[in-house]
C-alpha cells in the first residue's frame, strides 16, 4: 500500500471516529468523570437565575393561581357551555404525548437495537416521567374538585359503589397509572449501575443519595443477569402499553359521538401525534443539554440529529397521512354538523391556528429535515422541534375546545375564552424544565455503561479498501 | 451460589481478588483458576458492563425474574378480572349502561390488559430486588476500579495456595491481585 493510500485510510478513519461516538471510545474511567463533572460542577449565576424564574412561575402560576381554582371553583377557567373541555385537557393530551418520547426511544430503539440511541435514553426516559407528572396535574386541574380524586380509585366508596369500568375516563385511570409507574421503573433500573459509578466518586450528602439509590449494585454476574432480563421484559412490554395510553386517551373523544371525534382512526392518529410532539421535545432537550452542560459535546455529536431527524420526518409524515385520512372520511360522509365544524376550523375565528397547526407540523419538518446537513445542525433540528411541539399543541386545542364549539344544538355555541388555565398551563411548563434542571444536577444524564457497552461492539471492518463501522451482537 | 461467596464463613479459605483492564485475560484467568482445581461456585465475576456468561465462559447464571413476571402477570389478569366480572355484582344496585352488556367485553379487554401488563411489570422490577438481594447496604467484597471499566475476578483459594494463585494472575496480566476487602458501598 503506498503512503498516499494509507494516509487517506487513516484520515478517512479518523472522520468516522469524529462522527460516531461508537468507534470513538474513551477510557470507561474518562467517561464516568466527563459525566460526573457535568453533573456536579458548580451551577452558574445564569443557571440560579433561570432556575429562580422558574420556581417563583411554578408556585404562582402553578400552586397558588390552583389554589385560587380551588377556592372559587371552575368558573375561574374559561370553561362553560358548550366548551366544557378546555385547556387543561389539551395540555393532559400535550403532556402525555411528550411522555411518549421517553418510551419510544429507550423501549422501540432498544428492541431494534439502534445503536445510535445509546447517549440519549436517559435524557428521553426523565421526559417521560416528568412529561406525566405534568399530565397528572393538568388533569386533576381539569377535575376540580380535586381532594375527591381518589374517588377513582378502584374501590368501594361509603356508599358502596365502585368506579364505572364503562367509562372510558377510568380507562385513562389504570392506563395512565400503569404507564407512570412503568416508565419510573423502566427509567431507574439502568439507572441503578450509573448510581454505582457516582456512588464510588462522590463524597458527602451526594455520596448518600447516589448509595442510597444505588442499593449495594457492585456488578456480579447475577445482578447484572437479573438486570438485563428485567430490562429486555420491560423494553417489550412497556410498548404495548405506551400504545394502550394514547389510544386510551384518544377514546375520551372518539367514544363520543360528536361531530369531529367520533372516528375509528383516533387511536393511531394520536400515537402517531404523540411520537410526532414526543420526538420534537426529546431534540429540543437533548440539544440544550449538549449545548448548556459540560463534557457533553463528547457523548451527543451530530449523528444523532441526523438519525433523530430522520425518524422526526417519517413521524411527519406518518401524521399527515393519518390527518389527511381523518379529515378526507368525515369531509366525504357529508354530515350537516361535521361540515359547519370542517368549515369553522379552517375558516373561523381560529382558523390561523389550523393553518399554522398544518404549517408547523408538516411544512416545517418536511422543508429542513430531508436535508442531512440541515439535519445534523443541532440547534436547527432543536427548533424544528420547537416549532413541532407548538404545531401538536395547536393541534391539540383543535381537537379540544375548538371542536366542542360546534354541535348539534347551534344555541350554545361559543368560542372558547380560556381564563386561569393559560397562567396555569404555563406553570406545567415551567415545572418541567425545572424537574429537569434540578434532575441535571443530580442523575448521570448520560448511561456510562450502555455508551461503553455499545462501544465494545463497535469496530472498523475492511471491505475491500473502504473501512467502514462494524457493530456485532454482544447479547 | 458465587454470588454469595463474600457471605460464607469458609475457613482455612482466602478470598483473593483481581484486577484486569480487558475481558480476554479475565476469561483466561478464569480457565486458569479452573485448572487450579477451582470450581464455578468459589469464582465471582464483577463488572462495570454487563459481561455475558458466554464471553467469560462462566456457567449461565440463574434469574428468576422472567417467572415472578409471569407470576405477577397472572396476579394482575386475576386483579383485572375481579374488577371488571366481580365488582359490577357487589353494587348495591345494578348498574346498566345504555344498551351495553352488564359484563361488557370490549371495556373488560381494557381493564384485563392494563392490570395484567401493571401486574407483570411490577412484578419485574420486584423480581431484579428479590434476586440481587436490593437493597444491601451491608459491607461487601468490591473494588472501585469495576466502575471504571476494569474487571474484577474474585475467587477463593486455600491459604497455603495464595502465593501460588497470585502469581498465576499475575502471569495471565492481572493488574493487582490482592485479599479482596470488605467494604461499606
Amino acid at each position: 500500500m503506498s503512503d498516499n493510500n494509507h494516509k487517506a485510510e487513516h484520515s478517512h478513519e479518523e472522520h468516522l471516529r469524529e462522527k460516531h461516538l461508537m468507534v470513538d471510545p474513551l477510557p470507561r474511567g474518562k467517561m464516568n468523570e466527563m459525566v460526573m463533572e457535568a453533573m456536579t460542577e458548580p451551577p452558574t449565576w445564569k443557571f440560579w437565575l433561570i432556575f429562580g424564574i422558574l420556581a417563583f412561575v411554578v408556585v404562582y402560576f402553578l400552586f397558588y393561581k390552583w389554589g385560587i381554582l380551588i377556592m372559587k371553583g371552575q368558573g375561574e377557567a374559561g370553561v362553560m357551555r358548550p366548551d366544557y373541555w378546555g385547556i387543561f385537557l389539551v395540555n393532559t393530551v400535550f403532556w402525555i404525548g411528550i411522555s411518549h418520547a421517553g418510551t419510544f426511544i429507550s423501549a422501540i430503539l432498544r428492541v431494534f437495537k439502534a445503536e445510535f440511541r445509546r447517549p440519549f435514553t436517559r435524557a428521553a426516559e426523565l421526559m417521560t416521567t416528568f412529561g406525566l407528572v405534568q399530565a397528572g396535574f393538568s388533569i386533576f386541574m381539569h377535575m376540580g374538585r380535586v381532594w375527591l380524586a381518589y374517588w377513582l380509585m378502584p374501590y368501594p366508596n361509603q356508599r358502596m359503589l365502585w368506579p364505572n369500568l364503562h367509562s372510558p375516563l377510568t380507562w385513562d385511570l389504570l392506563a395512565i397509572t400503569t404507564y407512570l409507574l412503568s416508565s419510573t421503573m423502566y427509567l431507574f433500573l439502568p439507572l441503578i449501575p450509573d448510581m454505582a459509578m457516582a456512588r464510588d466518586r462522590s463524597t458527602g450528602w451526594r455520596k448518600t443519595f447516589y448509595k442510597t439509590l444505588a442499593l449495594g449494585f457492585r456488578g456480579t454476574e447475577g445482578e447484572w443477569t437479573h438486570l438485563r432480563n428485567a430490562m429486555n421484559i420491560f423494553a417489550f412490554a412497556i410498548i404495548p402499553v405506551m400504545f394502550s395510553v394514547h389510544t386510551i386517551v384518544s377514546w375520551d373523544f372518539a367514544a363520543a359521538t360528536r361531530p369531529g371525534w367520533s372516528s375509528t382512526i383516533f387511536g393511531p392518529y394520536f400515537i402517531v401525534g404523540a411520537l410526532h410532539s414526543g420526538m420534537g421535545a426529546a431534540v429540543i432537550v437533548i440539544a440544550v443539554v449538549r449545548g448548556t452542560m459540560k463534557n457533553m459535546k463528547y457523548f451527543i455529536r451530530p449523528e444523532h440529529f441526523d438519525a433523530i431527524g430522520k425518524l422526526m420526518l417519517i413521524i411527519s409524515m406518518a401524521w399527515a397521512y393519518f390527518f389527511f385520512n381523518d379529515y378526507m372520511v368525515q369531509w366525504y360522509g357529508g354530515d350537516k354538523w361535521t361540515q359547519q365544524l370542517l368549515h369553522f376550523h379552517e375558516g373561523g375565528p381560529m382558523g390561523w391556528m389550523w393553518f399554522s397547526m398544518l404549517v408547523c407540523n408538516v411544512v416545517v419538518p418536511w422543508a429542513i429535515l430531508w436535508n442531512p446537513k440541515w439535519r445534523s445542525t443541532p440547534w436547527l433540528v432543536g427548533t424544528v422541534g420547537i416549532i413541532i411541539n407548538v404545531g401538536m399543541w395547536f393541534e391539540r386545542y383543535i381537537i379540544v375546545p375548538i371542536s366542542v364549539t360546534i354541535n348539534r344544538m347551534p344555541f350554545t355555541w361559543r368560542l372558547y375564552k380560556p381564563g386561569i388555565e393559560v397562567p396555569m398551563g404555563i406553570g406545567t411548563l415551567a415545572f418541567f424544565i425545572l424537574l429537569y434542571m434540578a434532575a441535571s444536577k443530580l442523575i448521570p444524564l448520560i448511561p456510562v455503561w450502555e455508551v461503553e457497552e455499545g462501544q465494545m461492539a463497535h469496530e472498523f471492518k475492511k471491505f475491500g479498501r473502504e473501512t467502514v463501522v462494524s457493530v456485532s451482537e454482544l447479547e | 451460589m458465587a454470588d454469595n461467596i463474600s457471605r460464607t464463613e469458609n475457613s482455612g479459605l482466602v478470598s483473593l481478588l483481581a484486577v484486569f483492564a480487558d475481558l480476554a485475560p479475565a476469561a483466561d484467568a478464569i480457565d486458569k483458576l479452573r485448572a487450579l482445581g477451582l470450581s464455578d461456585d468459589h469464582m465471582n465475576v464483577i463488572s462495570g458492563v454487563p459481561v455475558t456468561e458466554a464471553m467469560l465462559g462462566r456457567p449461565s447464571q440463574w434469574t428468576n425474574v422472567p417467572r415472578l413476571a409471569a407470576g405477577g402477570a397472572v396476579l394482575g389478569f386475576l386483579g383485572g378480572a375481579f374488577l371488571a366480572f366481580v365488582t359490577p355484582y357487589i353494587y348495591p344496585y345494578p348498574i346498566q349502561v345504555s344498551t351495553q352488556a352488564f359484563i361488557p367485553g370490549p371495556p373488560t379487554v381494557v381493564v384485563l390488559f392494563e392490570l395484567t401488563m401493571l401486574g407483570m411489570l411490577l412484578s419485574t422490577f420486584l423480581g431484579v430486588f428479590l434476586d440481587s438481594y436490593f437493597p444491601n447496604y451491608r459491607p461487601m467484597e468490591y473494588v472501585k476500579e469495576v466502575s471504571d471499566g476494569k474487571i474484577a475476578v474474585f475467587f477463593m483459594c486455600p491459604e497455603e495456595s495464595k502465593d501460588k494463585f497470585t502469581k498465576a494472575m499475575t502471569a495471565l496480566g492481572a493488574e493487582k491481585v490482592e485479599v479482596a476487602e470488605v467494604e461499606h458501598l
